[in-house]
């Protein structure tokens, strides 16, 4: 029997095992630097290479690999496996996962060269990968749902990896404790489906809703489940906690909150396409949800001082973008911008990481600019990656966002074109955004500190040569057409007839907002931002409201997190559990203390009031007898 | 005539005793009791039970009461107890008592009646003396050693109140 | 009523003034004197008693009383003088030292 895939996931399971014991206090540090390093980006890369092979496979015309770990419960007649697929879309996940990957760790190596916590930092990121591909590799909700969880938690524990500092620490607790509350939308609907269906393996699932006859709305199910990937794909409203994770180390939002994470939920959304392709009210919600949050996230975006808060706003809207396409039924269309996306965020993450290095641990892009000559490769490929992602061609991001502009206009099931003139605009906004992050960082005259200045320097090889091979992969990866690989499993939905012949114009559409955005950038941010500072003094009140997030973070606090404060303190602490609980037990006690106290009256130490009691008993005594005899 | 002076006597018993409840002094409350108990033995002696009434008045008058009038004499305090005789129990005092006396008259009054007519022989000294050693001589035995008892306590207790003032 | 029947009322008479006494009286010595009172009660039951029946048992018995009556008189005075001397007062109300 095939054991590749499970190889595939035991790997990084290894490498934190053995990371995790013998290279952190847990273990006694027995070993030094360069095994940590061996095993660490070893094991991921061992798993790129088994992950290859089987793509290989099954580009020679195999069918899905399936393989059946073991049984894990059997419940009432019923069976829980755990069992590993890997058909066309799990395969560009998990190369995705591990290609990517295993250079985010290679890089890791040079970034967290001076960390103390090196070895724990490996052993988190490769339990990191090992959930992942649990996630990707997952036959059944409930193995996927495995992942889901255990990702969740390596990205709490990589948040609050520097764990001294309380704000980091926060953060961590913060994305956690935000995950969770949408899985609870996503457990219901796994009880739906478990209850509709009787199976949770995933293409069952798919082929039963295909197939028609299931007792439970289509739609209800996908909006259940699609809580769950708000929760985990930072959409509105759970996604107050992608900025904050920001805290976490630079690789680690690269590689969680970039590139593989935060694409689960529009993987889980993927792999359900035969839910969703049944349920249009909830397809229809994904893509408003979706663009919402991709404008709501860029126009936060533009007026951000911290180099990786808007990266990480950048993240949240263009996971917009790929819920928008999943949202119109162009189900590979997404997964082909999560591919792209994957390239170039993690090159502008690493790239950010890079800055940051060079300027001794500086993030405020007010205080930087003239780097571009002092850190030549950083700086190149950072510029290739923000092009890609503005969509400029023939770079990776213009393919895949100029289709999903396509079918937000174009798709029968469900295009519109307010859809199309809202994801425009963000596309518009987000080239203003990235362009502004590059010019005030990069280039224009130094506005740092002297002694900063003076220790600039290039990051080392292990840092670079990852931000080369990402950058170039951000250039050709479009040219690969994932959508069209993926279309036997995910066909793309049918479009307009009456639109047709505007693709071209969209295609044209979509260059001319990346170039207008490079121009906008230009002008308003040449020297230093002053001409873009004088546009927000002049409309003070809405850059206030954009600075401050649109005041999401305050208004949960005040709408939930104090209304349940105050329920906890006042009703169950003070009346519930002190004066209830606390006050019934006391009650009794003083209920006893008192009454003896009253009863120990009557002994008064007077002994003509005892002999008049005996006097008054020997009466009732005799009464009583005469009564009764 | 020995009904008619056993009606005296024991009226006269109830009445000295009455008068022991009101009396202030307690001196006036012992001769009232003495008065009590000399009646009493008027009673006695009226039934024809001479033992008892001899008795009475030398054991009872003679020595418990004598007693009694030593001590009071010995303790001749005024102190609250003079001033105010009475205890704040005494109208519950009262009430109970009288019901006491309705309850115990109930079981007197139902009391069956003796045949009457017959009155018993007097019982002379002979009579008391054979019936006591013959049948109750153990508790004769029984009641010398609580007198023993009670001998030793009071030396104890006179002791004890020596060895406190010196 | 015939002469059984009075002397049975003088003698609850007697024994319910005596218990009387004992309960409302504050001196102690006089609450020992209604004690006899109560004793003396008693003996005139048993004698009428032993009357009605022509036995020779109750007046033997009341001999018996007598004889505790004196022990007990023997006992409780010695017993009354060491409290009023301990306590300086022949009032029961000084002596109710054994409070609940």
């Amino acid at each position: 029997m095939d054991h590749r895939l499970l190889l595939i996931v035991l790997m990084p399971l290894a490498g934190f095992l053995l990371n995790g014991t013998l290279a952190t206090a847990f273990g006694g540090r027995r070993v030094d630097r360069r095994v940590v390093t061996a095993i660490g980006c070893g094991l991921p890369m061992v798993s790129f290479a088994i992950a290859l092979w089987c793509f290989a496979g099954l580009q020679a015309g195999g069918a899905p690999l399936a393989e059946t770990v073991y049984t894990w419960a059997r419940i009432g007649g019923r069976a829980f496996d755990v069992s590993l697929y890997l058909d066309r879309l799990a395969a560009v996940m998990v190369l995705i996962v591990t290609g990517v990957g295993s250079l985010i760790h290679v890089y890791s190596v040079g970034y967290m060269k001076d960390d103390p916590g090196y070895g724990r930092y490996f052993a988190y990121l490769n339990v990191f990968l090992f959930f992942m591909l649990v996630l990707v590799l997952g036959r059944s909700l409930l193995v996927l749902f495995v992942g889901w969880e255990g990702v969740g938690l390596a990205s709490y524990l990589l948040i609050g990896f520097w764990f001294d500092d309380m704000d980091k620490a926060r953060a961590g607790k913060k994305a956690f404790i935000t995950n969770r509350i949408g899985d609870a939308g996503f457990l219901i609907g796994m009880f739906v489906l478990y209850q509709a269906v009787g199976t949770l393996d995933m293409d069952a699932i798919d082929a039963a809703f295909a197939g028609g006859g299931v007792p439970v709305s289509a739609s209800l199910v996908g909006i259940l489940l699609f809580v769950g990937a708000t929760g985990k794909s930072a959409q509105i409203p759970l996604h107050v906690w992608l900025p904050d994770a920001m805290a976490g180390p630079t690789p680690v939002s690269a590689l969680i909150h970039a590139a593989t994470m935060v694409t689960a939920g529009v993987y889980m959304t993927a792999r359900l396409s035969g839910v969703y392709a049944h349920a249009p009210e909830a397809s229809q919600l994904i893509a408003a949800i979706g663009a919402a949050t991709a404008f709501f996230a860029a126009s936060v975006a533009l007026v951000q001082t911290d180099i990786k808060k808007v990266l990480a706003y950048s993240t949240i809207s263009q996971l917009g973008f790929m819920f928008v396409a999943i949202g119109v039924g162009a189900y590979g269309v997404a997964i082909f911008h999560l591919y792209t996306h994957a390239f170039f965020k993690a090159c502008l993450f690493l790239g950010a990481g890079s800055v940051i290095h060079a300027l001794g641990g500086a993030q405020d892009i007010t205080r930087m600019g003239g780097l571009a000559r002092r850190i030549p490769v950083t700086f190149v490929t950072f510029a290739i990656a923000t092009a890609a992602i503005a969509g400029l061609p023939p770079l990776a991001g213009f393919f895949s966002k100029d289709e999903i502009l396509w079918f937000a206009m174009a798709s029968e099931r469900g295009g519109s074109v307010p859809l199309f003139a809202v994801a425009a605009l963000t596309a518009l906004l987000t080239a203003l955004y990235m362009f502004r992050l590059l010019w005030l960082t990069f280039l224009g005259a130094p506005r740092m500190d002297a002694d900063v200045a003076r220790h600039v320097h290039e990051s080392p090889p292990t840092m670079t040569g990852v931000l080369a091979v990402l950058a170039i992969l951000s250039s050709i990866g479009g040219f690969v057409a994932i959508p069209r690989y993926l279309e036997p499993l995910l066909p793309l939905p049918p479009v307009q007839p009456a639109l047709e012949h505007l693709e071209a114009a969209v295609m044209i559409g979509s260059v001319g907002l990346a170039l207008a955005g490079l121009v906008g950038a230009w002008y308003f941010f040449r020297e230093g931002g002053t001409r873009g500072s004088a546009v927000g003094a002049r409309f003070g009140r809405l850059r206030r409201l954009l600075a401050g997030k649109y005041f999401v973070d305050e208004a949960y606090d005040a709408l939930v997190g104090r209304p349940l404060l105050w329920i906890s303190q006042r009703v169950f602490l003070e009346f519930g559990d002190r004066r209830l609980l606390d006050g019934s037990l006391d009650g009794l006690a003083s209920l006893a203390r008192r009454s003896s106290g009253a009863l120990g009256r009557v002994q008064t130490g007077s002994l003509q009031r005892y002999a008049l009691i005996a006097l008054l008993g020997i009466v009732a005594t005799l009464a009583w007898t005469w009564r009764h005899a | 005539m020995g009904g008619a002076l056993t009606v005296l006597f024991a009226v006269g018993a109830v009445a000295a005793a009455a008068a022991m409840l009101v009396a202030r002094h307690p001196m006036r409350v012992a001769l009232a009791l003495i008065v009590a108990m000399l009646c009493l033995a008027g009673v006695y002696a009226a039934l024809g039970v001479h033992v008892i009434a001899v008795f009475q008045v030398l054991i009872y008058v003679g020595a418990v009461m004598v007693f009694m009038v030593y001590v009071i004499m010995l303790l001749d305090v005024r102190d609250t107890s003079y001033t105010r005789r009475f205890s704040p129990l005494l109208v519950p005092a009262v009430v109970a008592a009288l019901a006491l006396v309705a309850a115990l008259l109930v079981v007197v009054v139902e009391a069956p009646s003796a045949p009457p007519g017959t009155s018993p022989p007097p019982f002379g000294v002979r009579a008391f003396s054979q019936a006591f050693l013959d049948e109750y001589w153990l508790h004769f035995e029984l009641v010398s050693v609580l007198l023993v008892a009670a001998v030793v306590a009071a030396i104890a207790v006179v002791k004890a109140g020596a060895r406190r003032h010196g | 009523m015939d002469k059984t029947q009075l002397l049975l009322v003088v003698s609850v008479a007697l024994f319910a003034m005596g218990l009387l006494g004992v309960i409302v009286r504050r001196n102690v010595l006089v609450m020992l004197m209604f004690m006899e009172l109560t004793l003396n009660g008693v003996n005139l039951s048993l004698v009428a008693f032993g009357q009605q029946a022509g036995a020779a048992a109750p007046v033997v018995l009341v001999f018996l009383v007598f004889v505790v009556a004196a022990a007990e008189v023997a006992i409780a005075i010695p017993i009354v003088l060491l409290l009023a001397r301990a306590k300086g007062t022949l009032d029961l109300a000084g002596y109710a030292d054994l409070k609940g």
